[in-house]
């Protein structure tokens, strides 16, 4: 190897400066190929594991897009970075890393490839010293990245890291982060130690090392030489042991997260796969882990226990013994038990004289039921389809469809299920609603306003479609009287389906009945499409998103609107003027199938600003990051008896905002509010209203009603 | 054990009752069916006891073609098999005649245990289970809350005034079921899916070979007089609405 000349101007340094070459090569070469061959048997298990189980599913289709969101998640750390502190923290070990890897790799391929096949070193002069800067200053980046992981997880403990005040930190964390630690101090102090024997000028721009070595002064440059020689192998062997180690600790999340990404869902948020074919089924749902698909599974490997879905799980926080993290988690241990291990199987096969191809017969493991023993009931039981976790994930994980195909497998095959929402079901069975109000009242509603049925007249632009709360409920119903007025003050041409209107039908697929969603749904489908339906409105947004996304399924395609999209519309087109002035301070409530479910944020928010006289203020949970009701996922029409009430901590949370008034775009967040108010004792100064109630008293179509009336029942 | 529930199919409890212009009876055509609640107490029962001692459950049903879609459901809980007393000759039934009918039916099937409801939610009479009895010479237990299967009798309980009775009776016997014996299960869908393929045999009056003229006649059905519609007293502030609230009582209601 011949000697390079370095001096100002061709600044620069030797690659293996102070290693012995080429002996100290041959071994560093020995030892890199035994820790890449450690780390492609482990991933090359993992493979097999992943193969092992699960029914097929195909997230291979539209590549382009698939490379897109890796870039997005994992190139720029979207997800990651939404939450500022753990983002960054992230951010600083993962850009740092990327950044080192490309330095060894310039290092690497100088020495071994340019050098000696083209005499072409490139690690010099400006290019050199920009490059040894980045090296240092993404190097102190990590460190810097490290530190906040550790004072995290063993000071500032953040609820999410565990569960319930338990930290579930293991061993393999803190290896993981000393490990990545002591990769960057000994390349600091080896780099430092070159430095201080070999002394250049230029080395100032190796900023760290630079001013590391000087913490040298004094030290004899033998005793130096010999020290930098001991420090440079245990650099090497703790990097490569960081890459022999990744497939058998959480580093494996470099390889599981990008494909986790990668493998992502095009269908629109919170789309349910719909069971299509039940008369050959003898089971519905999942009731045995690989009865998942291999993604469902794959997505618990991909799992970095970091709790952001946790941090905002409505369960969650007020005290149900679900977290997304934990059902996750759950799911994974499970699987790493019953998975079959390869390995093993392989030499139970040679031993057993059969060839070890193909599937080897499961290790025997105790029979354990998913739904029930490794996922608890309770857990089971408490999720409210919110989709926080799955909106806030930072590995794209897809919680709720998992949630919802074991309540299948409860609902369906099992029958197993609360008496209160057995009956919610009998009821939207015997009449089309939840509340088992005779289903020939659904229409009466509309009797005064003089609304159309499209029995009447099907010659409408839009179909208003009403659903069950705004139908039978009686709160619900003064929604549906105050869009119906709006609609009409604006002239739009519109009508109502009346008794041959049926339940959209979310809460039965949402608790797993998808038996009785699909009835309910093709009934709707055959008489909209019975009256050549195009557009559709509608005042709930369960049945928006049910209509929207779900009804495509079953020949149902309408284009479909939520009444807050319609008014907001109205109010800019100057369709209606909102002349009369109201009082309050208003806090919008996200409607979680109105907002993480269809991104409609702005809508609502642009009908309160147009409502003159009132202040607005916001939650601290909001948009994407909203908290639930606590009425999704069917949750309305079951007990809530672990914990505080969903309804009661977001109510306390519009208080905390300093709000006397909560304006929602939902009768089903309205009846939540509305009692969340009174178990929060504020029904003498605070109030719930639809944006749609709130439209119409700012129009000045509200009924002026004397004093003191009577009216008939 | 062989275990016979004998199931009638009445509207919803929440359906839009309407009585035909002539009286003769109600209009059928927007009701939603269901099947008798106190029915379907029966069948639960019927089914606990299978499945605790094995053996197998029979539906009987008096109805019309549409009351087939009963005995599915009672099929889909889990039942084994049905049989469908179909024929216009019983459009105009009374209880002795529905009586007769079943006890035709049951009298050729092996039988340990029958229920009934103890009454059903359309017509109110609550003579069937009593009038089976006595075609069938069986003893009778009524409005059942409780029931304990022990070899050959049963033990029940039945809820009186201020106390209740724990009557025994040696097998076979009829039970009548009342609201308290058990949670009716829903059904599974592979439960909805089998019984789409369990038999059920449908016979006409000719095969039983019994009478079926009714002892009692419907004369005519007559709607209950429409209720003078309530008053609510609205407004916002509580001494006016107190104020309005008795002048009305005093002078509308006299009440006062």
């Amino acid at each position: 190897m011949k000697e390079h000349e370095f001096f100002v101007g061709s600044e620069g340094r030797e690659v293996f400066w102070n290693i012995p070459l080429p002996a100290f090569e041959i071994i560093l070469f020995a030892l890199t190929a035994v820790a890449l061959a450690i780390f492609a048997y482990g991933v090359y298990r993992r493979w097999q594991m992943w193969k092992a189980m699960g029914k097929p599913e195909m997230r291979l289709d539209n590549i382009k897009e698939r490379v897109k969101i890796v870039l997005a998640e994992v190139f720029l750390q979207k997800k990651v970075l939404k939450d500022p502190y753990p983002g960054v923290m992230h951010a600083l070990i993962f850009f740092g890393f990327f950044v080192l890897i490309f330095g060894a790799a310039f290092d690497a391929g100088q020495h071994h490839v340019t050098e000696p096949l083209f005499s072409w070193t490139f690690l010099k002069g400006n290019f050199y010293l920009v490059f040894s800067f980045l090296m240092d200053l993404f190097g102190l980046f990590v460190l810097i990245g490290v530190v906040i992981a550790l004072d995290r997880r063993f000071v500032k403990k953040p609820d999410r890291l565990g569960y319930r005040g338990t930290l579930d930190t293991t061993p393999d964390d803190v290896i993981v982060l000393l490990l990545i630690g002591a990769i960057i101090v000994t390349g600091f102090i080896a780099e430092a130690l070159r430095i201080y024997v070999t002394n250049p000028s230029w080395e100032v721009w190796s900023f760290v090392g630079w001013l590391l070595s000087r913490t040298f002064t004094g030290v004899e440059l033998d005793t130096a030489r010999t020290l930098h020689q001991v420090i440079w192998w245990v650099h090497a062997a703790l990097g490569l042991g960081f890459i022999a180690y990744i497939p058998y600790s959480r580093l494996l999340h470099i390889i599981t997260t990008p494909a986790n990404h990668f493998l992502t869902s095009f269908k629109p948020t919170g789309y349910i796969e719909p069971i299509r074919d039940f008369e050959n089924a003898e089971a519905f749902g999942v009731g045995q882990l690989e009865e998942f698909t291999w993604k469902q599974i794959f997505d618990s490997d991909a799992c970095t226990r970091c709790g952001r879905c946790q941090d905002g799980c409505p369960a969650y926080l007020t005290g149900k013994p679900l977290s997304p993290k934990k059902l996750v988690q759950d799911i994974k241990t499970y699987w790493l038990e019953k998975c079959p291990d390869p390995l093993k199987a392989m030499v139970a096969a040679k031993l057993a004289g059969a060839p070890a191809e193909g599937d080897a017969p499961a290790e025997e493991t105790p029979a354990k039921a998913l739904v029930g023993e490794v996922i608890d009931l309770h857990e089971l039981w408490a999720c409210t389809n919110c989709m926080y976790c799955m909106e806030n994930c930072s590995s794209s994980i897809e919680h709720v469809p998992k949630i919802i195909d074991m309540r299948r497998y409860k609902v369906l095959t099992e029958a197993d299920f609360s008496p209160e929402l057995q009956l919610s079901c009998r009821n939207m069975e015997n009449n089309s609603n939840p509340w088992g109000v005779g289903a020939h009242v659904r229409g009466d509603w509309a009797k005064e306003l003089g609304v159309k049925t499209l029995a009447e007249d099907p010659n409408v632009e839009y179909l208003f479609y009403v659903g069950c709360s705004g139908s039978f409920d009686d709160r619900g119903k003064k929604i549906s009287i105050a869009f119906a007025k709006i609609l009409q003050e604006a002239g739009v041409s519109f009508g109502i389906l009346g008794t041959e209107e049926g339940c959209c039908g979310d809460s039965a697929m949402r608790c797993g009945n998808e038996y009785l969603f699909q009835t309910l749904a093709q009934a709707n489908i055959d008489v909209m499409n019975g009256y050549g339906v195009k557009k559709i409105i509608a005042i709930c947004p369960h049945g928006y998103n049910a209509l929207k996304k779900d009804y495509p399924n079953f020949g149902g395609n309408f284009e479909v609107y939520h009444h807050t999209e319609i008014i907001a519309k109205l109010i800019a087109d100057r369709k209606i003027k909102l002349n009369e002035p109201l009082k309050g301070r208003f806090v919008y409530h996200d409607s979680c199938f109105l907002g993480r479910y269809n991104k409609i944020y702005d809508a609502p928010r642009q009908i309160l600003k147009a409502i003159p006289g009132i202040d607005v203020v916001e939650m601290e949970r909001k948009l994407e990051k909203s908290f639930c009701c606590g009425a999704g996922g069917a949750r309305m029409w079951m007990e809530e008896d672990i914990g505080e009430r969903i309804n009661n901590a977001r109510t306390k949370q519009a208080i905390e905002a300093g709000a006397d008034m909560i304006a929602v775009g939902c009768p089903f967040c309205l009846t939540m509010m509305s009692d969340g108010i009174k178990d929060n004792h504020k029904e003498e100064t605070m109030q719930a209203w639809d944006l749609a109630e709130l439209v119409v008293k700012a129009m000045g179509r509200e009924e002026v009603k004397p004093p003191v009336d009577t009216c008939a029942v | 054990m062989n275990i016979i529930a004998c199931v009638k199919q009445v509207p919803d409890t929440e359906a839009q009752i309407k009585v035909k212009a002539d009286g003769s009876g109600i209009e059928e055509g927007q009701i939603k069916w269901v099947m008798n609640p106190y029915d379907e107490f029966g069948v639960e029962e019927a089914l606990k006891l299978k499945e605790k001692n094995g053996g197998d459950v029979t539906i009987v049903s008096v109805g019309p073609a549409r009351a087939m879609e009963t005995i599915r459901t009672a099929l889909a809980m889990g039942a084994d098999k049905g049989v469908h007393i179909c024929d216009p000759a019983f459009d105009n039934a009374d209880a002795y005649v529905i009586a007769n009918a079943l006890a035709a039916v049951i009298k050729t099937l092996p039988h340990d245990i029958i229920f009934c409801g103890q009454r059903a939610i359309d017509d109110d009479a609550g003579q069937v289970g009593a009038m089976l009895a006595e075609a069938l010479g069986l003893p009778q237990l009524t409005l059942v809350t409780k029931l304990e299967f022990a070899g050959a009798s049963v033990k029940v309980i039945r809820p009186i005034e201020g106390a209740q009775l724990s009557i025994e009776t040696a097998l076979p016997c009829i039970v009548t079921a009342q609201k308290g014996l058990n949670e009716p299960r829903y059904a599974s869908l592979p439960g909805i899916m089998k019984a789409k393929k369990k038999p059920v045999d449908v016979k006409n009056a000719a095969a039983l070979g019994i009478p079926t003229d009714a002892k009692a006649k419907v004369a005519k059905t007559i709607p209950p007089p429409a209720r003078p519609p309530g008053k609510i007293v609205c407004g916002d502030d509580p001494a006016q609405k107190a104020a309005e609230l008795g002048r009305l009582l005093r002078e509308e209601a006299k009440a006062i």
